[in-house]
């Protein structure tokens, strides 16, 4: 058995010189660590669950979604939660970001900025659950979800409510986007 | 014999299907991760090392404490984030939104903004999303120049109300979230 070995920390300048390298060296030790924390953490996750939705996507066939596109289409107030809540979640589920956006071509021109303004607000939403619509923006939620996890809570509670609320919001955004733009319509149709 | 050896064809020809389809999609999926989120977990990574071993990250939760740890704190940043002007500056690649959602991520870690803000925090750091895409997102729907014209004020006008709007019901959802057992 060894003895236990003190040594005088370095003084004057290489002192300087060694605790400066030691202090830089710590902050990529630390970032290395928790880089090693998300590839082993969630990065395996992700794949597998990438993996399972392509090939769910891939044997649905996008296509097959257009006729919920025409639904959306129709006006009349039961219509506005189909266009606003549904056609979004299916759209950035099946289509991901940016192609869910493309769904907008079957509405009339006066409902695509409001179903831009709603679908592009779920890319975020959607993540904590089905974080293959948007993988490349993944740190909206997971930055700060990361947080919760380092206090040893579940996220699931978390992932939950933010779909939820996603929902409430891209729906409201939808509704007030639709009544801006037609104003604006109409006032830039009554100076033509 | 001639039934028998049409089934194996048919047997054989929707197996080699779809083992087809899920190797794509695994091909897919490694693409996409290896495009997309690791370079990203990488420079995320590098910043919380900085954030976490120097002085930065007292100063900076310092600013933020006071700022996210309240509902009307949040709400500035939500409306801050959603000035028409500001918002498809802040919005490209949600580059800005993910740094933020790291930085309050690793405060929550520390304790220093309790856990049940998480909720209102990830709608306050976000009404801009999509700003930047809104002519490229009308235009991916086949949109007229016309409507473009008149989209991009009307959602960037929208998120003006819509942004603080989201931080309250999130707020009101967060009720119940992460509260502590008596």
């Amino acid at each position: 058995m060894a003895a236990t070995v003190t040594v005088n920390p370095p003084t004057g300048i290489l002192g300087a010189l060694a605790t400066g390298a030691q202090d830089f060296i710590k902050v990529f030790n630390r970032g290395g660590q928790n880089l090693l924390g998300l590839m082993g953490g969630i990065l395996p996750t992700l794949v597998v669950l990438l993996t399972a939705v392509n090939a769910l996507i891939r044997i649905i066939g996008p296509e097959r979604i257009e006729n919920l596109g025409k639904a959306a289409a129709r006006p009349g107030i039961i219509w506005y939660p189909v266009r606003y809540i549904i056609l979004p979640f299916v759209a950035v589920f099946v289509l991901t970001n940016p192609m869910a956006y493309t769904m907008g071509r079957f509405l009339p021109e006066r409902f695509k900025p409001a179903f831009y303004d709603s679908a592009v607000s779920f890319v975020h939403p959607i993540l904590g659950i089905f974080p293959h619509a948007n993988p490349g923006e993944l740190f909206v939620y997971l930055g700060i979800a990361t947080g919760v996890t380092e206090l040893g809570l579940p996220l699931g509670d978390l992932a939950v409510r933010y779909l939820l609320v996603g929902l409430v919001v891209i729906f409201i955004r939808g509704v007030l986007t639709e009544f801006i733009t037609a104003r604006m319509m109409a006032r830039s149709a009554k100076e033509a | 014999m001639n039934s028998i050896s049409a089934l194996l064809v048919k047997v054989g020809k929707s197996v080699g299907g779809i083992v087809s389809i899920l190797f794509q999609a695994g091909r897919d999926a490694v693409d996409t991760v290896i495009r997309n989120v690791i370079p990203f977990m990488a420079f995320i990574s590098f910043i919380v090392g900085v954030i976490l071993t120097t002085g930065v990250g007292d100063w900076i939760a310092k600013g933020i404490k006071g700022s996210a740890s309240s509902l009307p704190g949040l709400l500035l940043i939500s409306i801050v984030c959603a000035i028409p002007i500001l918002s498809p500056l802040l919005g490209p690649g949600a580059v800005i939104a993910q740094i933020v959602g790291v930085l309050l991520g690793v405060e929550i870690g520390k304790g220093n903004i309790p856990a049940q803000y998480a909720l209102p925090a990830l709608f306050a750091i976000n009404p801009q999303v999509g700003c930047d895409f809104i002519p490229v997102g009308l235009a991916l729907g086949e949109a007229e120049p016309e409507t473009v014209e008149i989209g991009v004020p009307a959602v960037l006008l929208s998120r003006l109300v819509t942004g603080p709007l989201s931080v309250v019901i999130a707020y009101v959802a967060s009720f119940g979230l992460y509260s502590i057992k008596k």
